[in-house]
Parts: structure tokens; sequence; C-alpha cells
């Protein structure tokens, strides 16, 4: 039900198990990693002169941060390419990294599986485009196919003529037909396709560079016609189809044989994207790590109810060739920041979420978050009082929370929804009606003044509360100042009682007030301005560098008035809570008069149904920003402060882990 | 929809657009400035200008920056018309974005083929993409001529290109003329549903287009790339507004350019000609667009609430760009301003 007991592990042993020590950190998902040479530097870090610990004892002094940087795109490249070669789904599997393996060797069969694979993909290319040749040829030689019973060898063969097979466009086949007397070719139009012309021309070898110049100008495409093959276009085309075919045996082969790799090494393969990832992670986390000549130093953060597993599993793997150091971190003063954990019942956790939007609780401060839901909840539900509604808000939490798995935005709004039927019931509010429930409490809309007091009170009390909290807070902190002296302290605690019953007897009572508690007053507030001299004379610590010139003086007087100003500012403040209730009965009322003055039935249903809407998403937002502005405000600025780290241990970060 | 429902409000906007254009004694003023940050200055501080220009510093801005501008400025105030219409008349001024495209493709092929790194291009190539799609990135990025082709696929200059990767055709000269010719041939096979008067005036604009380009082609490539009249003939445009095939062919087989100046003259395009030889050669670009000049003006008082007027503000707009460009060039190879004023469309 708060903040979790860390302590700090240091992992020391020889560079060789760094990456498995490392693996197993990050398999074990508890170590919340620091930096070595942080922890190692730092005054409470202590080495016991055993005999185990020599070695570890000699390096110390000399630990460098851990620097190789290694790139794995080639890896990744190559682990990709694989994977999609053979359609494997990259996951992320235990069972590959449990087991004992060097990452390089691993690689490095990975390479070899690529070459291989390699070879056989360029032959399939290879015959792939050649039988992409010979479908153009067979298309080509259709043209052709006006010389009957030719052999097309004798045409493509000529001794003092070239022929050629071309395709231009409609349009510049009409320059050429216009132009022919100027032409030394002999023109033959073959086909139209489209807006292309396919033409046979023969021309005398030595013109042929002429005529190359007119085609060229013409933006002509040659279309290729094979030289090898004699016979008729029938007998070549036969030909052609059965290269084709065989190319294509050959082409279903060596698809066959990829499959066969496929079977043999799929295992690997699979293996190589978990290895991979972890590689990645290892190799990012040995920036936080120190090493010397043989040794490797690491530490981190652990949870205390995990710290046994941890150590149990080192031990497991690695006997006794590790030292393991487990310290407490109560030591204030070793410059290493605790990270938070918080663990809370599962009524509240989901809270943590809008506590932390403010602020992580520091790893010695009191968390709030149990504080914060149960005064959420209230404050949500007494704004927004309505069973109805309510229930809207509970199913779809429940829904957002276990089918859609958004456990902190459903569990919060099945929480407030809940505490919001609640208020319901005793407002009697039923979907904005307040005629099919009998008000179990209190009726809003009927008792006006009885609602804006009772939400003030409301806010007292939330308010006295946050002093207590802040008192507490501070005397864990062991901060006397701020405990008894501050603002927000045990004066600032007690100010405010005589302010409040100073308020009431003049304003309520109608009685004046004895002038002691005028004098009681003052008096706290000069307590007030002067509270880091008296705490200083009180702990005999003159060591701070305060500067007690005019200025402070001014600040700490403003700081006084603004005080003043807060406390009665924060009190109206909690007025909001029972307007809004009203305001959620009144915008019914608004649509409800809306509705009754449409004559169709439906229309007013409609009405109905479209303000409730409304209220659902619209008064609802605002109320849960309110209530949010109220615990932010007028009670977190009291209490809390937020400034911990929250806590994150080593893990692969992928969503298919396991 | 009648035509006046249809470009009333069009040409009031177009009235209000061409009020930017600088104006004769701007152009004059320019001329006169003695370094290119002077002149940025003046542009700079010219009321039309001054928006779009006041985030340079005209001591360090570069003619590459100021084309970039320019020509920036020229897509958004097309694209401002293009809001005017609908359907078909949307398409045919995307159209008009295909001729600054391919020009600024034949720059980016040259510079390519030049070897110059995408750093070392000082030409703006804002126009890229702009009417073919393609990623301007992309093709910028292309290291050969091969590498621009197949970095155009996918868009219509793609089937006019492919031909050309052979091994034997892929240079420069034959890059540009594929695309010129893909260009006519693109204006020429489009299909669109506008108004008979608007074809017609089209038909009459771009076929007086592709006549005077035909003749500058057949005279430049007679006299300086000794070009066979068969290829001549190929790579004339397939069109024309007084030039027929016949015209064409007997152009292209003319013995010398004597027989071709009388054959223009007939024409009427004589005008192309006058003077001496040498200065044909130097002028005969700017006669052409002097010549389109006032052919715009003349066919938009004739046929007012038609396309031609937003033809008309489009090319202008282009003359308008091209003379600044030009004045700026000249200033910065110290021509006299004579002399670079004889360079100028829209300045006599």
């Amino acid at each position: 039900m708060s903040v979790e007991k860390m302590q700090i592990m240091g992992i020391i042993g020889k560079k060789i198990f760094l990456d498995k020590v490392l693996r197993l950190v990050i398999f074990n998902k508890s170590m919340h990693m620091i930096n070595a040479l942080a922890r190692v530097n730092s005054t409470d870090f202590f080495l016991a002169p055993t005999e185990k610990n020599i070695e570890a004892l000699e390096e110390e002094p000399f630990l460098k941060p851990c620097s190789q940087k290694r790139d794995f795109n080639k890896d990744e490249e190559i682990v990709k390419l694989l994977q999609n070669l053979f359609n494997i789904e990259p996951q992320i599997k235990r069972e590959f990294l449990g087991q004992d393996y060097n990452y390089d060797d691993f690689m490095e069969q990975f390479y070899d599986i690529h070459e291989k694979v390699q070879v056989v993909s360029t032959r399939i290319a290879e015959r792939s485009s050649a039988i992409e040749k010979k479908r153009e040829y067979i298309d080509n030689l259709k043209y052709l196919s006006v010389f009957h019973n030719l052999d097309i060898s004798r045409l493509t063969h000529m001794k003092y003529l070239v022929l050629r097979l071309i395709r231009i466009s409609r349009e510049n086949y009409d320059k050429l037909k216009k132009n022919y007397e100027n032409i030394p070719a002999v023109i033959l139009k073959v086909a139209i396709e489209g807006k292309y012309v396919i033409v046979v021309s023969i021309t005398p070898e030595t013109l042929e560079e002429t005529l190359e110049k007119i085609f060229t100008s013409l933006n002509y495409t040659i279309l290729p016609i094979p030289k090898e093959l004699g016979g008729t276009v029938g007998e070549i085309t036969e030909e052609l189809v059965k290269d084709i075919e065989k190319d294509q045996e050959e082409i279903d082969k060596l698809k066959q044989s990829l499959e066969d790799y496929k079977e043999k090494y799929k295992e690997e393969l699979k293996k190589g994207y978990s290895r991979l990832e972890m590689e990645k992670r290892v190799e990012a986390l040995k920036t936080e790590i120190a090493v010397g000549e043989k040794l490797f130093f690491m530490f981190g953060f652990v949870p205390l109810n995990d710290v046994s597993q941890l150590k149990n599993e080192m031990e497991k793997y690695f006997g006794d060739q590790l030292i393991i150091l487990i310290d407490e971190v109560n030591k204030t003063g070793s410059g290493i920041t605790p990270p938070t954990k918080l663990s809370n019942l599962k009524l509240f956790s989901p809270f943590e979420t809008l506590v932390k939007m403010y602020g992580t609780p520091d790893y010695r401060e009191k968390d709030p978050t149990v504080f914060f839901g149960l005064t959420y909840m209230i404050l949500f539900g007494a704004m927004f009082g309505d069973v109805g509604q309510g229930m809207v808000f509970f199913i779809i939490g429940i829904i957002l929370e276990f089918i859609l798995k958004k456990g902190n935005m459903g569990g919060i709004l099945s929480r407030i929804g809940l505490s919001s039927i609640i208020f319901g019931f005793l407002y009697g509010s039923v979907f904005g009606s307040e005629e099919i429930l009998p008000a179990l409490l209190v009726n809003p809309m009927e008792n006006i003044n009885t609602m804006l007091i009772s939400s003030v009170v409301l806010g007292i009390v939330l308010i006295l509360s946050s002093y207590t909290y802040n008192i507490i807070n501070s005397s864990y902190e062991k901060n006397v100042e701020e405990c008894l002296l501050g603002r927000n302290g045990l004066v600032g605690f007690f100010f405010y009682l005589l302010l409040l019953y100073t308020i009431y007897q003049i304003f309520v009572a109608h009685q004046s007030i004895s002038p002691v508690y005028m004098i009681l007053m003052i008096g706290l507030l000069i307590l007030m301005l002067f509270k880091v001299q008296l705490s200083n004379r009180v702990l005999h610590s003159n060591d701070l560098n305060m500067d007690f010139s005019m200025n402070y003086y001014i600040e700490e007087g403003f700081g006084i008035i603004e005080t003043l100003l807060a406390m009665l500012s924060n009190t109206i403040s909690f007025l909001r809570v029972g307007a809004f209730a009203l305001n959620h009965v009144g915008l019914y009322i608004a649509f409800l008069t809306l509705s009754q003055m449409i004559n169709s039935s439906w229309g007013s249903w409609t009405i109905l149904v479209l303000g409730n809407i409304i209220i659902l998403t619209l008064e609802a937002l605002i109320v849960f920003i309110q209530a949010l502005r109220l615990e932010y405000y007028e009670m977190f600025t009291k209490y809390y402060r937020g400034d911990g780290i929250d806590y994150a241990p080593v893990r692969i970060n992928n969503k298919i882990f396991f | 929809m009648d035509k006046f429902t249809v470009y009333a409000a069009l040409n009031t906007k177009i009235r209000v657009l061409s009020k930017e254009f600088l104006n004769k004694e701007d152009y004059l003023n320019l001329l006169e400035k003695k370094s290119v940050a002077d002149a940025s200055l003046y542009l700079k501080e010219n009321l039309s200008y001054r928006s779009l220009l006041k985030d340079i510093n005209p001591d360090s801005v570069s003619r590459r920056d100021l084309e970039d501008i320019l020509k920036n400025n020229m897509i958004e105030n097309i694209d401002k018309l293009i809001h005017y219409f609908r359907d078909d008349y949307k398409k045919l001024i995307r159209f008009l974005y295909m001729k600054y495209e391919i020009e600024d493709l034949k720059v980016l092929a040259r510079s390519i083929f030049n070897n110059k790194g995408p750093g070392e291009i000082n030409q703006s190539f804002t126009f890229l993409g702009k009417y073919s799609q393609v990623d301007p990135e992309k093709l910028i990025k292309s290291g050969s001529i091969r590498d621009l082709i197949y970095s155009l696929e996918g868009s219509e200059f793609f089937e006019f290109l492919i031909p050309l990767i052979d091994g034997k055709r892929e240079n420069l000269f034959r890059f540009e003329m594929a695309l010129d010719m893909g260009y006519y041939s693109i204006i020429q096979s489009r299909k669109l549903r506008i108004s008979a008067r608007d074809r017609e005036l089209l038909k009459k604009w771009e076929g007086m287009l592709a006549d005077l380009f035909n003749i500058q082609w057949i005279y430049r490539g007679k006299k300086f790339y000794n070009l066979a009249p068969e290829e001549l003939l190929n790579y004339t445009i397939n069109f024309g507004d007084r030039l027929s095939f016949e015209d064409r062919k007997k152009m292209c087989y003319a013995k010398n350019t004597e027989k071709l100046f009388k054959i223009t003259n007939d024409l009427t395009y004589g005008f192309l000609f006058k003077g001496e030889e040498i200065s044909t050669d130097i002028y005969m670009e700017r006669r052409i667009n002097r010549y389109m000049y006032y052919k715009l003006k003349d066919l938009s008082n004739k046929s007012p609430f038609s396309i031609i007027q937003t033809i008309e503000y489009v090319w202008l707009l282009e003359f308008e760009v091209r003379d600044i460009i030009s004045i700026i060039e000249s200033i910065r190879y110290d021509l006299p301003s004579e002399e670079a004023r004889k360079f100028l469309v829209k300045v006599a």
C-alpha cells in the first residue's frame, strides 16, 4: 500500500560472464540499473576485505566505463532478409534465450545460411530473367508470322542487308510514311497495337547508320528476335516454349531446395530474431557497467521481494563465481536516488497514472495514491452523482479494462463510475431525472444552500487532511522546519483553524472574538516568517548559506500574504463541488424543457437522449478536469512534491515477450 | 454555363493580379542598377514584390534564390486561378504547368550530364513534379540520365523516355528531344471537355506556337547541328496554325537558309529573319517571345471572356520572371543597359 522497499544489488564477476549475466538480468525483469561508476564512487559503498573479494578490491580504483559499441545493422539486415524470405514471424521466445549460447558463434552460422541461400536466390533470379527474355522473343516472333514458312534465320543472317523489328508511335509512323520517298529502307507495317505501330525495316548495310539516325529521331524501340535459332516462326516458338519449361523446372527445383533450407534451419532462424533483440538490449545496458582489467561491476535497485529470487538464479547459473552484494538504501546521502515502485490495492492502483501525471513520488515520500484515489472518487461522485450515467461509465470502464486491456483508463473510469452511482442514489438522480428514485440523502436542486455549504465543509476537511499529510511526510523526512514551522506544517495548520474559527464567530455567530486569538494568529504568522532562523537555532546548524538580507524578508512577507489569500481561495474553491452537482441537474432541466416544447414524442425522446449524451461527454469531461484541478492545485501543492524516479527494470522492449 | 458566368469573376481576379506586374518605368530603373544587391533591393522596395521578398537579404541573395522565389510566386498565382475553374478546365490549367516542368527537367538533365552534385546546381527546380506528381527530391538525386528516366517512372513522360534506354541513346540531346516531342504529343492527344470557342482559341494559339518553334528548330538544326533533313522533319511538332506538314517538309529539305527565308516569308513569319544573319541568330528567341506577347494581347482583346485571358496572364507572368532574371544576369556580367534591354520581352 505504498512505495516498495528497494535494495541495491551489486554483481561483480569475470568479464567473460558479462553477457550471460546481463541476459539473466534482462530475463528476470526486476533490476533497475544504475551507473556502476557512480555507485562505486558513492560514500556508502563498501566491499568487505575478504579473500574472495581480493581481486575486486584490487581493480576497484581503476574501473572504466564499458565503452565497447557494437554495430548490429548488418546482423539485423540479414535476420530480416532471411525472415522475409522464409516467412517467419518475428517473435521473442524465452526458450531460445535461456539456452547457453555464444552470440557471435551463433551469428556466424547465420551468415553461412545467408550465403547459401543467396547463391540459390541469385540463380532463381537469373533463370527468371531468362524466361522473361524468351517470352519477349515469342511475343516478337508473332509479328514475323507474316513470313509464313520462311526460315527466320535467313532473314536475320543476311549478308548485305539488315533486318530490324521496331516499334514507334502512330504519330511518328505517320511522319515516316509521309516522307517515305526519302527513307533509305524498305518499311513494312506488320501490326498496330494501341498507340504504337510495329514495323519491319530492311536496309543495305551501308545505309544502316543513316537509318539508325532517322529511327532515333522517331524515338523507336527495338524488339529483339533470337538470332541463334533457325526455322520458321512456329518452329522457333516451339523450341523457346520448351526452353522455358526447362527453366521453369530448374526454378522449381531451386525453390524446393530453398524450402529444404527452411525446414533444416527453421529453428535456428526463429532463434535469430530473439537473440538479436536480446543482444541489442545487452549492448545498450553496457553503458551503465564499469569494467576493470578482468572484472565487471554492475549495480541496480531491486525490490525487496525480488532480491532473493534474482540472487538464487544467479547462484544457480554461476555458482560462486560471482560476488553478489546486497545493500540497504536507507542510508540517506548516497548520491543515487532510488526508484519508486508503487504498489497499491487493486481499488486504487489505476489512480497511480493520475498521480504520476503530476509527478512520481520520491522513494522516501509517502505514496499519496490511496488518499488521492479516495478523495478523487468522492469529488467526482459529488459533482456528477447519477445512477444511470454512472452505470454507463462503469460499464465502459469494465469493457476497457478487461476486454480492450486498457487497464488504467478503464480502471479510473469504472471507479469514478461506481462513485457516481453511489452519489446518484444519495441524490436520487437517474439519467438526470429526479423523479424515478427517492433521494436517500439530499435533493440538490431543492437544497441549494445545503449543497454549497457542505461542499465548503468537505473542502475544509480535505485541506486539513492535506496539512496532516504534509506534517507526516515532513516528519518522515526529518524536515523539522517544514514539519513544524512551514506554511503547510503545524503552524499553518493551527493558523488555518484559528482563521476559520474567527470567520465563523464574526460572520455566522455575529460575536466579537477575544484579542487572545488575534495575538495568537499574529504570533503564528511571525513564526512562519522566521522559520529558517528558528530551525537553525534549534538544530544548531548555522552552516546554511542563507542570506538574511532585506530580500529574504520581502520574499517571505509576500509569501505570508500569499498564504493568507491561498487559504481563503482554496477553501472557497471547493464551492465548485456543490455548483457542479447543481449544474448537473440544471443541464438536465434545460434539455427536459426543450423536449417538452416538442410535440412529437419521438422528437422529445431524441432531445432527451441527445441531452444525456452531451451531459455524459461534455459535462463529465469538465467534472473530470475540475476534480483533477482540486486535487492538484488545492491539495497536492500542500503536501506532495513528486520528484522521484519511476522504477524501470531492464527488459526487452517488446510486446510479444514470451 | 455561358461564358460570362464562367469568366466574369476570373477576369476580375486576373485584372487584380495583373496590377502586380512591373511597369515600364520599373524595368528602366532596374536596368540602371549597378549590382545584384541594388537590383534586389529595388525589387524589395517595389510595391508588388515587397511582401514576396521581405525575407531576403539583398546583399547576399543569389540569382537562384530570386528565381526560386519568383517561380514559386508564379505557382502560387496560377494556383489561385485554378479555384475559378471546374472539371476539365482545371486539367487544362495543370497542362500549363507541364511546359514549365519540362523546362526544369531539361535543366536538371543538363546538370546531371555535366556531373554536378545537387549542391553545385545553381538553378531552381521549382516546377519539378508540379505536373508529373513525381517527388522532386527523387529526381534531383538521380546520378545519371538513365537514373533520371527511371525516376520518372509512373509519370506521363516515362513512355516517351523509356525507348532511349538501350545503351546508345541515353544522351542529353535525345533526352531533351524526347521530352519535347512527348510534350507536344500529350497536348495534342489530350481530350478535354471545354467549350467550342475555347477549343478553337487554344488550337489557334498552340498552333501558332508550334509554327514558331518549328521554324526556329529547322533553322537551328540546319545551321548549327547539321542534322539530316529526315531527322529534322521527324523532330518537328506535328501540328500548326499556318504550317502544314508539306510546308515543314519543304523547309527541312530547303537547300540553304536563303530558301528557308523565302518559304517563311510566304507564310508571313518573315519577321523572324529580318536584318543581318547574326542578329537573327541572337534575337530569334526574343522575336518569337515579342511576337507572342503582342499576339496574346491581340487575341485577348478580340475574345474577351475566354480561356485566352488566363493563358495571357500565365505567359506574362513567365515573361516577367524571365525579364527580371535576364536583367539580374546582365547586371552580373556588366552588360550595358542598352544591350541588356535588347533581350527583354516586355519592354522594347
